[in-house]
């Protein structure tokens, strides 16, 4: 489109969202820089090893949104966060942490997600017992190989946790993040299929299996790798004297309390907003609603436009979605932004 | 909406112990009552969201809405801001206003309570004085507890206390003002009330089961039996 | 155990805690089972600290146990909640200081519930006018005796003379800290360290040279349980509590035990002795008990005080072990005397080998 070649945006983030509206953007013609904060970008996908549904490697992911953004019209610079966020009329007037002045007609803003800090669960005592560990922690255990206590010796009885930092008013995050529950059922198998002779169980509220294919992985979980489900939320975790963890959960199903000593511990942290996005939302004065999270112009059809006009949206600043939801709301924002960045009167 | 229901709502803690519960079990996970009792606070509070007056009616007439030991764990850890413990309290003070509480072997127990603590505090402004401290009621507290019992005066004394003194200290007399301060105090805010509840329903339970209740005192049959009887079906 | 953890969650929950001019008010179980330590608490702040503390002759128990024991409705105890800060509104004070974690928590619980119902607070004030013609403030400040304590542990350990170490080995003792469930569990924002881990027993005994000891147990229940204990038919209850306790914490050898509940020392103290009798089984090394300390007691001790001023000899569990472990003097033949009384008396204890 011969209108956009002029035409720069800013894309704020440099994670999968923000590399696919990036990516999306320069092939519609249009100029695009992408500030991302970290040294490198790629965000969290690059934590993770084996993505669900399909359990493929979550490199092709980054290789495929590394190829997306290796044209000349996309200038990435990483280090680097907005300092100073102006909207003069129908421009953007932005200055980096390095000095750098740009001049946007639109921006995407792609801050995502963090992950909820599972020591603010303290009663779970991540950071404080050793064999406590989160998915996060569990997903470096896997690109590795091994999957140890913090003794170095391989566990037999795993628990793991959901809900952690998600549906709990005491830590102030009332929504379900959603993509935990089915993180849980993918990495029970996971240990399974690392340690054959392991016991895995898996604590939940509710079995969230809400996306293509997960409700068949949790089959697949009891029926091909016999990973057992007990329907109560963990209320504490405590160390024995040999460092094992010993678990209070109620089985609500057999109406029975229980304690269960265990190997490790695995918490399924939850999505937060990112403290990059809440930096973003102050200097902007983007609008966040209650769950903290960016609030969008319409939950039906206004999820990539907040209250500022040129300013979009795109991927889990706005919610928890998972990597597949995400490239998606991408693709919409660039949408959005092509029809916003038409001259007007056509 | 069910009239039982209404009146919980009427107890300030019944509105601050429950939103709504979503049965995650965290509150059972945890209490101690749960773990020795045949008793699950989760099951309890689901029973009780439902409104079916009923199921409450049952409730307030059961063993269980008396295994509760009031620690407050379960308001640490719920997920949703509820205190099954505060809504105990609340069906525990609806089931002594109604005079279910009798129709059950720990609920009956309840005269008990009144007649120690309930009038302690009346007549002495404490709600445990020394003297009515026994070691015939009170084995456990062993023999250093029957040694101060025998020695008590001297004891205090020889701590520092102002045992049955005026002025401030240790175990002292509480002024009659004070005392009859308390009274109205009770009698203004319905504590007469349901003292004279708690006596009225178990007179009337003590002559079904044909036990001797004197109208005071706790050396009678009556009291006897209920701080004593324990049937054996309540644990796990 | 990473102990970094505890301190980074320690540091989020700081309570302020007045520094002087309190308005002190008993408890009842105190008073009748550990008078020794209301009297150090009073000594400790007034002739060691210097502070201002004021007992008001017409206070009242809080009602605390009978509220808790369903037998008092709650709009009862709000009232007599309320004369209570009338006192100490009358008496000219600001810093309201319960001695009992019960009372602690009903006042907390108190003050949350008319804060968050105005019309309540309305209702009580028009309740105690009536009956008493009396008028309240609102504390400006309500902290517990303990975490007084703890917040002058450095200035008492200045002034102590003994440590909670071991005189012969140089180890520090390994202490539990026992909380009263009232303390932080309703309202974690109110106790030092929060619910999880509390801080304000662990503050003073590190301070005062001992280590803590974690055990999976250790935020469980003593087992009070009011009507639990209270009726004899339920008090099988509070002994498996204490009893669970025990056989966590025992695999991890401590001490002593330090609570700052009224009733949890009297429990995990008697329930030693009880469960003793009923199955010949104890909990410390040797044969022994694990002695249970309040916190004025431990200040007491780790200050010089006498262990039989404290009212050590009013414990079931013997102290003694804890005494010769330190180094602390004292003079046996003087602990069941009475000051009058000279003769010696002999009483059965959890005996030491």
């Amino acid at each position: 489109m011969p209108d956009l070649m002029n035409k720069h945006v800013l894309v704020i983030g440099g994670g999968v969202a923000g590399l696919e509206a990036a990516g999306r953007l320069s092939k519609a013609g249009i100029q695009v820089t992408l500030v991302e904060m970290k040294e490198a970008t790629g965000g969290h996908v690059v934590d993770w090893y084996k993505l669900f549904p399909d359990r493929k490697d979550s490199m092709e992911v980054k290789k495929y949104l590394d190829e997306l953004v290796s044209a000349d019209n996309i200038h990435i610079l990483t280090g680097t966060t907005v300092s100073e966020f102006h909207k003069n009329h129908s421009h953007f007037n932005i200055l980096t942490n390095k000095g750098k002045e740009l001049l946007a007609d639109a921006v995407v803003v792609a801050t995502g997600f963090d992950l909820f800090n599972s020591s603010r669960k303290e009663e779970y005592g991540y950071g404080i017992y050793d064999n406590v560990i989160t998915s996060a922690d569990l997903e470096k255990m896997f690109r590795l190989g091994k999957i140890t206590m913090a003794d170095g010796s391989v566990p037999k009885k795993v628990g793991m946790v959901h809900c952690v930092g998600s549906r709990d008013e005491k830590v102030g995050n009332l929504y379900c993040s959603k993509l935990c529950c089915v993180t849980a059922v993918k990495q029970a198998i996971e240990i399974k299929e690392h340690i054959s002779d392991s016991k895995v169980f898996c604590f939940y509220m509710d079995m969230r299996m809400g996306g293509a294919h997960y409700e068949e992985l949790y089959r697949e979980a009891q029926e091909e790798w016999g990973v057992t489900f007990i329907r109560g939320k963990v209320s504490e975790a405590s160390e024995s004297i040999d460092h094992k963890i010993i678990v209070k959960v109620e089985d609500t199903l057999a109406g029975r309390p229980l304690k269960m000593e265990l190997d490790l511990l695995v918490l399924m942290a939850g999505m937060e907003m990112s403290a990059g996005g809440k930096s973003m939302a102050e200097l902007g004065n983007f609008k966040r609603g209650e769950n903290r999270f960016f609030e969008s112009s319409d939950h039906h059809f206004g999820s990539n436009t907040g209250n500022i006009e040129g300013v979009f949206y795109a991927g889990t600043c706005t919610a928890p979605m998972n990597i597949t939801e995400t490239i998606s709301h991408a693709r919409s924002a660039v949408a959005e932004v092509t029809e916003y960045l038409k001259p007007k009167g056509n | 909406m069910g009239k039982l229901y209404d009146n919980l709502l009427d107890d300030i803690r019944f509105e601050e112990g429950l939103n709504a519960c979503m049965n995650c079990g965290v509150c059972t996970a945890i209490c101690p009552a749960a773990e020795f009792y045949c008793y699950d606070p989760r099951r309890i509070v689901d029973i009780v969201q439902s409104q079916n007056d009923d199921e409450i009616v049952n409730l307030l007439k059961s063993e269980e809405i008396w295994y509760c030991g009031e620690c407050m764990s379960c308001k640490t850890r719920c997920p949703r801001g509820n205190a099954p413990g505060l809504i105990i309290m609340a069906l525990r003070g609806l089931s002594q206003e109604l005079g279910y509480f009798v129709e059950s072997e720990k609920g009956r127990q309840q005269l008990v309570i009144k007649r120690i603590i309930g009038e302690w505090i009346l007549n002495t402004g404490y709600c445990l004085y020394l003297d009515g401290i026994s070691t015939a009621m009170h084995p456990e507290q062993g023999p250093v507890w029957k040694w101060v019992q025998e020695n008590k005066a001297e004891l205090l004394e020889r701590l520092g206390g102002n045992y049955k003194g005026d002025g401030p200290g240790i175990l002292r007399k509480i002024p009659q003002e004070a005392l009859e301060e308390l009274r109205r105090i009770f009698e203004v805010t319905g504590g007469i009330g349901r003292y004279e509840k708690i006596e009225s329903f178990s007179r009337k339970k003590a002559r079904e089961m044909d036990l001797d209740l004197d109208p005071e005192g706790i050396d009678n049959e009556y009291i006897r039996h209920i701080y004593t009887t324990n049937n054996g079906t309540h644990n796990r | 155990m990473k102990y970094d953890g505890k301190r980074a969650i320690w540091s989020e929950y700081q309570k302020e805690i007045a520094d002087d001019n309190y308005f002190y008010v008993r408890s009842c179980v105190r008073q009748n089972f550990f008078p020794g330590s209301e009297v150090t608490f009073l000594r400790i702040m007034k002739q060691i600290l210097g502070k201002d503390i004021y007992e008001h002759p017409c206070h009242t128990t809080c009602s605390g146990i009978g509220y808790h024991g369903d037998v008092v409705p709650v709009e009862t105890t709000m009232t007599v909640v309320a004369r209570q800060f009338a006192l100490m509104t009358e008496a000219g004070y600001k810093n309201y200081l319960p001695s009992c974690i019960t009372s602690f928590g009903l006042y907390t619980e108190i003050l949350d519930t008319w804060h968050h119902f105005p019309e309540v607070e309305e209702r009580v004030r028009r309740q105690l006018k009536k009956a008493t013609g009396r008028e309240f403030e609102i504390p400006s400040n309500l902290a517990h005796a303990s975490d007084v304590i703890y917040k002058f542990r450095k200035e008492i350990a200045a002034k102590a003379r003994y440590k909670l170490i071991n005189k012969n080995t140089g180890a520090p003792l390994k202490v539990v800290d026992h909380i009263g469930c009232h303390y932080a569990k309703m309202f974690p924002s109110k106790g030092v360290g929060g619910a999880e881990y509390p801080y304000v027993l662990a503050g003073m005994i590190e301070e005062w040279g001992g280590e803590v000891v974690d055990y999976p147990e250790r935020r469980h229940c003593c087992g009070f349980g009011f009507r639990q204990y209270l009726i004899q038919a339920n008090r099988g209850f509070s002994v498996a509590c204490s009893k669970e306790k025990f056989e966590s914490m025992k695999p991890f050898k401590p001490d002593m035990i330090i609570t700052n509940c009224p009733g949890c020392p009297m429990f995990l103290d008697r329930w030693q002795y009880v469960i003793n009798e009923m199955e010949g089984k104890r909990y410390g090394q040797n044969g022994e008990g694990i002695p249970v300390f309040t916190y004025e007691e431990v200040a007491g001790l780790v200050l010089g005080f006498d262990p039989w001023d404290l009212g050590l000899q009013m414990h079931q569990t013997d102290c003694e072990p804890i005494l010769d472990k330190i180094g602390i003097e004292y003079s046996p033949e003087d602990k069941y005397n009475t000051g009058k009384n000279r003769k010696k008396q002999e009483v059965n204890t959890l005996i030491h080998a």
